[in-house]
């Protein structure tokens, strides 16, 4: 097929957005079309006025949380890498000769709670695109050796993000703050257990029968594009797919009852104080994680009173941030410091506390509500300014609860919160019962209490 | 195309209310960039930092009329955002916020630029913390990219191009509030302003911005020439010790004479794009030494300065330079000390894997040299280019950028005119820019390693010691004829080391 180049028409990406505090306004301006196969997979199409471009994305609802036998952490990310090793009919050399000439941006990366494999470029290869993933994820074939030396490429991603010692502290803060639930490690993995995956093929091939299946798999597809192109293509390329029955036990983490902390001594560094309480799942429907979205919000963006006085006043920091990330089992609540010296730990801290304090006595003022829902809606609508992102942020809430309207009804949920909200969750998850503080200085112990 | 941006140049590089227009009339979202040809360049000698120092305080400064604090307080609820960047030879403050905010947010942007507070204590806030960069963020928070700001200290050395834009530690120190109001009235002047705008705006929004915009300095700000950098005589290496590294991280680069200005630079782009196109499995170099050997995450080469390449997966716009160069970027590999600790059957082994990737790239990039692309991959690099290209400009953001660099390459459209000479191009075009712009035989390298590497390496570098590849027992079992045989013709590759210095990590960026 042979297009104008739309490409090089000037103010080819729009944004139609109104009324953005309306509160019957969907916040993404955009119909969600859903279809789902006979299997169970589900098919999103949002048309946008991108000309001659798509984004096609694919999200597995499956990462590091899945992860509960021993010996095999890291496992759902390392399997992202063997889904580029090839087929039968596109051995990897085939397709990377294929998807280049798509003129695709192609990749994938593995989180807590799932897998998003995604392509943007021309949407004339759109079917294209469907084919070869298609293929991978209902015919992945790689050889043994193939798997063996990939888990090279692992310890090598490794490698790099070792020399960051924020990486480090993170990867013992998570061992620290869990007990059982899998988010105790990283979704790089345990550094053993990336050193033994070129001993675990056998484990990849039941990987691969478990997780990649239609039940598990969301397709997005996001630019110039109807739905019912979308649908045809999925019906073509994806109807033979075999569901499967597998479902995972995630061992539930127990109630912390103490406070623990853990330091890394390190020197070559600003100091580094982060705070993180055991926060809750994330839902569309309860009122918790939209309420500590607006109390995090309105506790450390760079108006607040905690970033006036430690940042901009004092400058006993500079660095304050912090939220609650959504996930589909309790994970943390975590606020972030960099100072200017280590002295200041217990005070900042105590400053920090005392703010919250005051909030579960207190509250907030109906102004500063309102301005910091305000403030979540525009920063979103600002955000959504091409297909990429706007399938990025779908399949956000797809894999949190597998339903892309979960977008639409969370903003809305900001609308809902009120005062006694923001009471409620501080008084809820901001307790040194489900507290771990994690350091970062010169000195052999963090020792801020 | 060249000769006329550098008789521009040479006249002053001519931008006085340049304006650069991208009418969205379906776009909700704003952007307005500020950009001024006053990158890092510009900064005095013993102060240098000075630029982004400016830039920072403006940015994390107030106006005449609100502090900092006071405008957090008022952009809150409209969720607005601003930031500035610095790079060798502009900076550029971009502004991003909803049109139902344009009335509100336009005298705090006005503000900010023309009438900056530029006050004491927000200077301390903003100098301490690109102190703390300076001293210790960049050494110890990314070895890859220690890695590539070291090449550039090093391939530029004693040129204006040489320092970290946010200046080394003793430039920094020295820099005082007084040196910021000076710069700032000398280089960030309505006479080396390009302005551009992007959304659903009325003209009459533009008119008072370009009027008001008058306010700035009317100094002729005295902007420095770019260098000119020799070529090396052979390879000179630089091996940065650093205490704790747990691999190798390696940059390499030597001075190209031709950048976007040029159409030639297409040509170089495919030849490029096929030998080791940004984050791609695609190409060449990732395919050996990723994809067959997974020595690393990833391996790749680069004809212009690509800014935060372990964050941006498309060249980011916004550092246009006239002093470019030719780089490879190979990812950290596997020290000595980890592949003992790792297997049992490596414990004899005295040097990682950096020696062995260096040779496999620069072989990889010599096969290039010597036998072309073939038709087939000309064909398949080009077309996956003019695809590839228009993913740089996704966002209303990126297309602006990239239409303001566009003007200081002396172009109109980049993208746009990119796309043609690509159509353009014959196999041949690309095979003589490859015979005419890339060599392996001299250039510049930096390695940020750990301190029981750093010796080793540079003595196995310096004696071209044969450094066959190591792989773990399991892995070898498996390996092909024809990696064997590859790598049994890699391990003795004879590279053209003249020098090699060991620096310990302490004394970079002094």
């Amino acid at each position: 097929m042979c297009r104008l180049n739309p490409f090089l028409l000037l103010g080819f990406f729009s944004i139609l957005l109104t009324n953005i505090n309306a509160s019957d306004q969907k916040i993404l301006p955009y119909p969600i079309s859903q279809y789902k196969l006979a299997n169970g997979l589900n098919v999103v199409t949002v048309p946008f006025d991108s000309p001659g471009l798509a984004s096609f994305y694919i999200v597995v609802r499956v990462g590091s949380r899945n992860e509960v036998e021993s010996g095999v952490t890291g496992f759902a990310h390392f399997f992202e890498h063997m889904m580029f090793r090839g087929t039968d009919k596109y051995p990897r050399e085939e397709y990377n000769s294929v998807l280049k000439m798509t003129g695709a941006g192609a990749n994938a990366n593995t989180s807590l709670d799932r897998t998003i494999y995604h392509m943007t470029g021309n949407v004339d290869y759109l079917e294209k695109m469907f084919e070869l993933e298609s293929d991978r994820f209902m015919n992945l074939h790689y050889p043994e050796h193939d798997f063996k030396v990939e888990a090279g490429a692992v310890k090598g991603e490794y490698t790099k993000n070792f020399a960051n010692p924020y990486q480090r502290l993170y990867e013992s803060l998570l061992n620290t703050a869990f007990d059982v639930h899998t988010y105790k490690h990283t979704t790089m993995g345990f550094f053993n257990d990336i050193v033994d995956m070129p001993n675990q093929y056998e484990y990849s091939l039941k990987f691969f029968d478990r997780y990649y299946r239609p039940e598990y798999s969301t397709i997005v597809v996001v630019g110039d594009v109807t739905a019912d192109e979308v649908n045809a293509l999925a019906d073509k390329y994806f109807s033979e797919w075999k569901a499967g029955n597998y479902t995972v036990a995630i061992p539930p983490e127990p109630e912390q009852t103490e406070k623990k902390t853990v330091h890394l001594q390190d020197g070559s560094i600003p100091p580094y104080l982060s705070l993180n309480y055991k926060g809750p799942a994330f839902s569309d429907s309860k009122i918790d994680m939209a309420a500590l979205d607006v109390l995090s919000t309105l506790l450390f963006s760079e108006n607040s009173d905690l970033y006036k006085k430690l940042v901009v006043e004092e400058q006993k920091l500079r660095f304050l941030g912090g939220g609650a990330m959504n996930s589909r089992d309790p994970y943390l609540i975590n606020i972030q410091a960099s100072f200017i010296s280590k002295d200041d730990f217990q005070y900042v801290r105590d400053e920090i506390t005392k703010a919250i304090d005051h909030i579960k006595t207190n509250g907030v003022s109906q102004k500063i509500l309102d301005e910091t829902k305000s403030n979540l809606k525009y920063s979103y609508a600002m955000s959504i300014d091409n297909p990429d992102a706007i399938a990025n942020s779908l399949c956000h809430f797809i894999y949190l609860t597998g339903d892309p309207e979960s977008l639409n009804k969370f903003y809305a949920l900001y609308d809902k919160v009120t005062n006694e909200d923001i009471k409620m969750v501080a008084n809820k998850f901001f307790n040194d019962s489900g507290l771990t503080i994690a350091t970062i200085s010169a000195d052999e112990i963090g020792g801020v209490k | 195309m060249k000769a006329l941006i550098i008789s521009i140049l040479l006249t002053g590089f001519i931008m006085a209310q340049q304006v650069v227009e991208l009418k969205q009339p379906n776009s909700s979202k704003m952007v307005v960039k500020f950009m001024f040809k006053n990158g890092s360049v510009c900064d005095p000698q013993g102060k240098e930092g000075l630029t982004y120092t400016t830039s920072q305080l403006i940015n994390q400064g107030g106006t005449g009329e609100l502090t900092f604090s006071d405008i957090q307080d008022k952009i809150y609820p409209m969720a607005a955002s601003y930031f500035s960047t610095v790079d060798k030879e502009v900076t550029i403050f971009t502004f991003l916020f909803h049109k139902d905010w344009l009335e509100q947010f336009y005298p705090i942007m006005i503000g900010l630029i023309t009438n900056p507070s530029l006050n004491q204590s927000d200077f301390d806030r903003v100098k301490n913390n690109q102190q703390a960069y300076v001293d210790q963020v960049i050494r110890a928070s990314s070895d890859e990219e220690y890695s590539k700001k070291a090449l550039e200290d090093f391939l530029f050395r004693g040129t204006n191009y040489q320092h970290m834009v946010e200046g080394k530690t003793a430039s920094a120190a020295a820099i005082i509030l007084d040196d910021v109001k000076n710069h700032y009235k000398n280089f960030f002047t309505k006479n080396n302003l390009m302005i551009g705008i992007a959304g659903d705006y009325p003209d009459s929004f533009l008119e008072k911005l370009k009027s008001d915009i008058e306010k700035l300095p009317d100094t002729k700000p005295a902007i420095p020439a770019p260098p000119v950098v020799k070529m090396p005589d052979g390879i000179e290496v630089e091996i940065i010790s650093k205490e704790g590294a747990f691999g190798s991280a390696i940059f390499t680069g030597y001075p190209l004479s031709i950048t976007r200005a040029d159409d030639e630079f297409a040509a170089l782009m495919v030849a490029n794009s096929y030998l080791g196109e940004h984050r791609k499995s695609y190409a060449k170099l990732y395919q050996v030494i990723r994809e067959q050997r997974s020595m690393n995450y990833g391996d790749y080469s680069y004809i212009e300065w690509y800014h935060n390449g372990g964050g941006n997966m498309v060249p980011p716009s916004g550092v246009p330079r006239q002093s470019n160069y030719f780089a490879l970027w190979i990812r950290p590999v596997q020290i000595a000390k980890q592949l003992k600790m790792q297997y049992e059957e490596l414990k004899d082994v005295n040097v990682g894997h950096a020696h062995f990737a260096l040779r496999m790239a620069l072989r990889e990039m010599d096969k290039m040299i010597k036998n072309g692309l073939s038709e087939e991959d000309f064909e398949a690099t080009r077309a996956f280019l003019k695809s590839y290209i228009r993913l740089y400009i996704k966002s209303p953001d990126q297309q602006l950028g990239y239409l303001m660099d566009s003007k200081m390459y002396g172009r109109d459209n980049y993208i746009e005119e990119l796309s043609e000479l690509l159509s353009d191009l014959t196999l041949e075009d690309v095979n003589n820019a490859i015979k005419k712009y890339m060599q392996i035989y001299n250039m510049k390298i930096t390695i940020v390693t750990d301190v029981s590497e750093a010796q080793p390496l540079a003595e196995s570098l310096k004696n071209n010691t044969i450094s066959p590849m190591t792989y773990s027992n399991l892995v070898k079992a498996g390996l092909s004829e024809d990696i064997l045989s590859e790598d049994a013709a890699t391990e003795n590759f004879k590279l053209n080391v003249k020098i090699v210095t060991v620096v310990d990590s302490k004394d970079t960026f002094k």
